[in-house]
């Protein structure tokens, strides 16, 4: 049971950074019906772009972490400096890959899209090497002690940042004019258009919105795991999309429902014994096989509940 | 018609005699001095005699005999057909720009860099050159004669006249060839490098050449007369001008009612503007190409000199990524279905044969060892066999994806690519997990040394040849149509009575199918399966070749899956030991670069470059470089009009309409 | 009707809908509608722009399941049936905006209509047995035929692929398209649409053709005026998914509910003034 509690609890933590990258995903997927491959390698550049920020800050592997205020100072530059770089990057690749196809049909900028990933992951390659990358670990780590479960000063943190995050989106979404006119882009392009409202600009902004938060992603995952590689967005990307799908693709709070089910998913996961050991699991322990796990949810629903558990866009016209 | 007549030529034949002759001795003499043609035949000969410092074995000897003959011979009679199909309009200079820029070219560059980067700079040169014509074509105001105004009726004199300029072409062209050769061999001779008892072969060779021309120009003559419009035939009054007056139904009559026929027909039809690119000629580059592609293993020797071996296997791993493109163009071109994990049946296919042509099964099974012999026989209906299992995944993998819309099949199909591998990766009490299956027996086929390359480089040969012959079969059936009917406009589709769950899971299994074959195929040559022989990134590869070749397109797919496989492979790995040696540029191009990126090596960059090229392609030309006809009219038409969205097209998860849509 | 079509009536009606009902969500597109279509009847559906007729003839082709009530094609169910199934059956249709394959030729499109006709299989396919090869000859002769109806043009153009051609070139393919899977009821969804008036007039004629030569039972709709009184034995019409009227054209234009819902209630008045 602690083991179950414990899993709970660090699959919420990832859950939510996965909940921030699905935002990007929702959004984009929502607004012009594209999966954008790369923003999962936007995700990891964010990973990267923080690592330089530290060292920038003189903060590295053997040097020791800032405290109090210069913390507060170094994470607000870090976590501002990562989603900008990030923002940038989602509207280039916006302009220059994905909007000349817009009107192509649908395989072009899917293959545009998985080109530009191809492309991210080498830059990585090129910028930091091939192998994996040490986070230095600036953010004290206390543990608290709950009952029986343990959650650490960085969990909390992530959390909470995600939260902000996710609740300045909504708010940006449902109360602000931009807001409006994304959900008037989403819902009928053309109509949009004719009401007045800039769509190229729109989409720009919704990119720049969604490639934002997985920059802010990349920092907290680099505060919670320490580490990070040039192919780490993929598989992570292809994990927060299913979460938007589980909550429902276009649906903001489907997005960081989703997130949060398939960290805890996946971190359960990691409980299914050893099949090898006699008794029902999985060979070698469910752990090797949480992808295979993640995946075989996304299919479920795809299956069964193609709309995912929130999921609702209103009805097109005939 | 004596003699003199048929070979004095007249004065207007007389230019196209010098247009032709110039044009195609140069490339052949190129061929026989600069590169090999000479030495191939020289080596062969004195082999014959027992002489020489290369020992070849009767067979190989034989096998050399016929490509030299099959060569010249060709060439030949190519000579005859063109000079008597060619109808004059178009002058020599250009003739020779053209034959200069798509013969003489690609022979240096690959003669200087090698097959695959001689290739590969030919892609860079040709566009270039197809800019620059139309910008000369332009400028000059040019406009090429109208091929349909050419479609005469040839009466007997006329004929006549063909067949004497068939001959002629043929006669001359081997007396200038003769003659060239003579000297050059006599150059050789004096200047010490050619044996006597060869110079003796040599004069044989000139008096013996100009014969076989007269007899090869004729033989161009014929297929030239062969491809002409004959007079009308009088018996009954429905046939109306046909080739050899043979009575045509009224449905080709209809059918050649339609103007495209008629382009077709301009192209076909003898006399012809241009000659060289008319299907009569088709004929004579395909059996040289054949012939070239036969008997490469054989001439690979003379031709690049030492390493045959590890070309030849490369050329055998390029094979079953032909193989595994056009399976995938199945998916993707014809039925338009994106996977993204096709590397899963691939693996399933290497693994069947894995198992089974090793001790793993037995091994499994607690029976006793088989005899290694008879499970090599094994491989041959193995290849039938694995194929068939791949099918069946590919099937049962295609069912959950029937109703999903363009973009989540992908990803669901991803996820299968992901998913396969790893059960193969961790079901280690079968599969041998990481460490994967040694010892998998190569095929058995008596007289064959598997351990060299050269039986596999035949094995994939045939299995490409069987593969493009049966997507050419399904391309043109009923099933092929009903896929690109899918592929199009499903709802059109199932609203003409094509039922698409079944379709759409014929293709998965289909393309599934091509993959298992390559997955044997893939087993037996490396000797081996294991896990990370299969990763997500191969089914982007496998995609990138379909989508850069051009979807949908037979040919397309092909030259795509060698273009990627030369440049992941070969290329990249070329310019790194290029950029090894000081004196090469490529050195200090790639010490700039490695100054702001340590660790920085072509082969690194490749899936940059594979990015690079897949938006640029997406952008610049979706239809990739050797677009289905289909395809160009699509991708660029669609930019004109507005695409328009059927209000049955809803994004799945819009509740309403799509889950009310069943189909 | 004619005396010809009256005595066809000897069965029962060729299409039947009964009491069709359906929702998307809680919006009722169709509703309560009953409908009936005799063999060799040209029959139109008309009704102000959103009324649901396109609705209909996706029910009738099983494109969407009925929310409740019953459609019958001789006699026999089509309910739950898949839409290749209904072509089976013996139902084709066009769309209102021409759905050909565009990235196929003339030919090809026709001949893609032939799927049901023809029985080759993978197998067939990939070995080309001589009865499949005489199989695919016989259904290209069969598509030139089929494109002969419109005259000598189609057939000139067979080997064009159909984005090139001519918007009402167009939806003769479809036409074709859709009778070479040999039905007995055509539904054509504004075959008019976007014409103009002399291409409106050929399209009349052959959709009368169509009938009276090919012995069809035709549902259409349609919403030029001109052409829906020209050509029609009977008319349906609808609003808001409901049927408000029907009968034979000279009632229907006579009709005060027609008139509102098209015209809305103050055209009443001027409407009839311009009819007579």
């Amino acid at each position: 049971m602690t083991l179950f509690l414990q899993e709970l609890v660090n699959g919420i933590t990832t859950g939510a950074i996965y909940a921030l990258i699905a935002l990007g995903y929702t959004m984009v997927y929502g607004i012009i019906e594209l999966l954008n491959f790369a923003h999962g390698d936007i995700f990891m550049i964010g990973t990267f772009v923080c690592v330089s920020i530290f060292a920038a800050f003189g903060i590295t592997l053997s040097s020791s972490p800032p405290t109090g205020l210069a913390l507060v100072g170094v994470l607000l530059v870090t976590l501002l400096g990562s989603m900008a770089v990030c923002a940038v990057l989602g509207v280039v690749i916006e302009r220059f890959a994905y909007r000349p196809l817009r009107n192509a049909p649908r395989l072009a900028p899917l293959i545009s899209a998985i080109g530009v990933s191809l492309i991210l992951e080498d830059v990585a390659k090129l910028w930091k090497g091939i192998n994996f990358i040490t986070v230095p670990q600036i953010f004290p780590q206390i543990f608290y002690h709950i009952g029986p479960i343990t959650i650490s000063s960085i969990n909390i943190l992530v959390i909470v940042v995600a939260v902000v995050l996710m609740i300045a989106l909504q708010w940006l979404v449902t109360r602000t004019r931009t807001g409006r006119a994304m959900r008037a882009v989403a819902q009928d392009r053309e109509a949009a258009a004719l009401m007045g409202v800039n769509v190229n600009r729109i989409i720009a902004i919704t990119f720049f919105i969604g490639a934002g938060l997985a920059g802010a992603a990349g920092l907290i995952w680099d505060l919670q795991y320490g580490t990070t590689i040039f192919y780490l967005g993929f598989t992570l990307g292809l994990f927060a999309f299913t979460a938007a799908v589980l909550g429902g693709i276009g649906n903001i709070v489907g997005a960081m429902l989703g997130g949060v089910l398939i960290g805890v998913i996946e971190a359960l996961a990691t409980l299914i014994p050893d099949s090898n050991n006699g008794g029902i699991g999985l060979p070698h322990g469910g752990a090797p096989w949480h992808e295979a796990i993640i995946f075989i949810v996304l299919i479920l629903i795809l299956v069964f509940r193609p709309s995912g558990l929130l999921g609702q866009r209103t009805p097109e016209k005939v | 018609m004596s003699i003199a007549n048929t070979l004095v030529p007249a004065r207007d034949t007389r230019a196209l005699l010098i247009k032709w002759i110039v044009g195609l001795l140069v490339p052949i003499a190129v061929f026989t001095f600069v590169w090999s043609g000479e030495a191939i035949i020289n080596n062969a000969l004195l082999s014959l005699l027992g002489t020489g410092n290369v020992a070849l074995g009767i067979s190989l000897f034989i096998q050399l005999a016929i490509f030299i003959l099959i060569l010249y011979a060709t060439v030949i009679a190519l000579a005859g057909y063109l000079v008597a199909a060619d109808s004059g309009q178009r002058g020599m200079i250009a003739l020779w720009i053209d034959i200069l820029v798509f013969v003489l070219v690609p022979l240096l560059l690959v003669i200087t860099q090698g097959l695959i980067i001689g290739l590969a700079l030919c892609a860079i040169v040709w566009p270039l050159f197809f800019l620059v014509r139309r910008r000369f074509a332009k400028a000059l105001h040019y406009t090429p004669p109208q091929p349909l105004q050419n479609l005469q009726i040839l009466d007997a004199e006329q004929r006549a006249e063909l067949m004497s300029r068939g001959i002629m072409g043929g006669f001359w062209f081997s007396v200038a060839l003769a003659v060239v050769w003579l000297v050059a061999d006599l150059i050789f001779y004096i200047t010490g490098t050619l044996p006597t008892i060869l110079l003796i072969l040599a004069v044989i060779r000139t008096l013996i050449l100009p014969v076989a021309g007269y007899f090869l120009g004729r033989l161009g003559g014929v297929i030239a007369l062969r491809r002409t419009l004959a007079q009308k035939d009088n018996g009954n009054g429905e046939s109306s001008t046909d080739r050899a007056g043979r009575r045509i139904s009224k449905r080709r009559q209809l059918q050649e009612l339609s103007t495209s026929h008629k382009r077709e027909e301009a192209r076909d039809l003898v006399p012809n503007d241009l000659p060289l690119r008319s299907t009569g000629a088709q004929r004579f580059y395909l059996i040289l190409i054949v012939a070239f592609i036969l008997f490469y293993p054989v001439i690979d020797p003379f031709l690049f000199s030492f390493g045959t071996d590890g070309r030849l296997a490369g050329y055998g791993d390029a094979g079953y990524y032909v193989i595994l493109a056009l399976g995938l163009n199945i998916v993707v071109g014809f039925a338009g279905l994106l996977d993204l994990g096709y590397v899963a049946f691939f693996a399933i296919g290497s693994y069947a044969w894995g198992i089974i042509g090793s001790t793993q099964l037995t091994n499994l099974l607690s029976l006793p060892p088989i005899n290694p012999h008879l499970l090599s026989a094994l491989f041959w209906p193995m290849i039938i066999g694995a194929a068939l299992i791949a099918a069946f995944f590919g099937v049962l993998l295609g069912l959950p994806t029937l109703r999903l819309r363009g973009d989540y099949l992908a990803i669901v199909t991803l996820g299968f690519g992901e998913i396969v591998p790893i059960v193969f990766l961790e079901l280690d009490k079968y599969t041998n997990g990481a460490n994967g299956i040694v010892g998998v027996y190569s095929p058995a086929f008596p007289g064959a040394n598997w351990l060299s390359a050269t039986p596999y480089y035949y094995l994939i040969l045939g299995l490409i040849v069987l593969t493009i012959f049966v997507n050419i079969r399904l391309r043109d059936s009923r099933l092929g149509r009903a896929w690109i009917a899918i592929r199009e406009d499903e709802i059109a589709a199932a609203s003409s009575g094509i039922n698409l769950r079944n379709t759409k899971l014929l293709a998965f299994g289909a393309g599934a199918f091509f993959s298992g074959i390559a997955g044997a195929y893939h087993a037996a040559k490396l000797g081996g399966v294991s896990p990370d022989n299969f990763s997500l990134g191969d089914s982007i590869i496998f995609l990138a070749m379909v989508v850069i070749g051009g979807i949908g397109s037979i040919p397309g797919v092909i030259v795509g899956a060698l273009a990627v496989y030369s440049i992941n492979l070969f290329l990249l790995a070329q310019l790194d030991t290029l950029a090894a040696d000081p004196s090469n540029p490529l050195f200090a191009v790639h010490n700039a670069i490695a100054s702001v990126f340590p660790g920085f090596t072509f082969g690194n960059i490749r899936n940059l470059i594979f990015g690079v090229l897949l938006v640029v392609i997406m952008i610049f030309r979706p239809e990739g470089l050797i677009p289905s006809a289909r395809r160009r009219r699509e991708l660029h038409a669609a930019a004109d009009e507005q695409v328009e969205v059927g209000a049955l097209d809803v994004v799945p998860g819009a509740p309403g309409f799509e889950d009310e849509v069943r189909i | 009707m004619s005396v010809e079509q009256a005595s066809e009536h000897s069965g029962g009606p060729l299409l039947e809908l009964n009491k069709v009902t359906k929702y998307f969500g809680g919006l009722a597109a169709v509703q309560d509608l009953d409908l009936q279509v005799w063999p060799r009847e040209i029959v139109s559906v008309i009704g102000p722009n959103g009324a649901g007729k396109t609705t209909v003839f996706n029910l009738i082709t099983c494109l969407y399941r009925p929310t409740s009530g019953d459609i019958r094609l001789a006699e026999r169910t089509l309910v739950g049936l898949s839409p290749d199934n209904v072509v089976r059956r013996g139902i084709a249709r066009t769309f209102q905006n021409i759905r050909l394959f565009n990235n196929m030729t003339v030919l090809e499109n026709v001949l893609v209509g032939q799927h049901t006709q023809l029985k080759a299989n993978i197998l067939g396919a990939v070995f080309h047995p001589p009865h499949v090869v005489h199989e695919e000859d016989e259904a290209r002769r069969r598509a030139i035929e089929l494109l002969s109806f419109f005259g000598s043009e189609l057939i000139e153009r067979q080997e064009e692929y159909v984005i090139n051609l001519s918007y009402a070139d167009k939806r003769r393919v479809e036409i074709a398209r859709a009778l070479a899977s040999n039905p007995r009821l055509l539904l054509l969804d504004e075959p008019t649409a976007g014409m103009n008036e002399a291409e409106t007039l050929e399209a009349v004629k052959y959709v009368r053709r169509l009938r009276d030569e090919l012995r069809l039972t035709i549902l259409l709709i349609e919403h030029k005026l001109t052409v829906t009184m020209g050509i029609s034995d009977r008319i349906s019409v609808l609003d808001y998914g409901r049927k408000i009227a029907e009968g034979l054209p000279e009632e229907v234009r006579r009709n005060e509910k027609v008139i509102e819902a098209y015209l809305g209630k103050g055209a009443k008045a001027e409407e009839q003034e311009s009819v007579e």
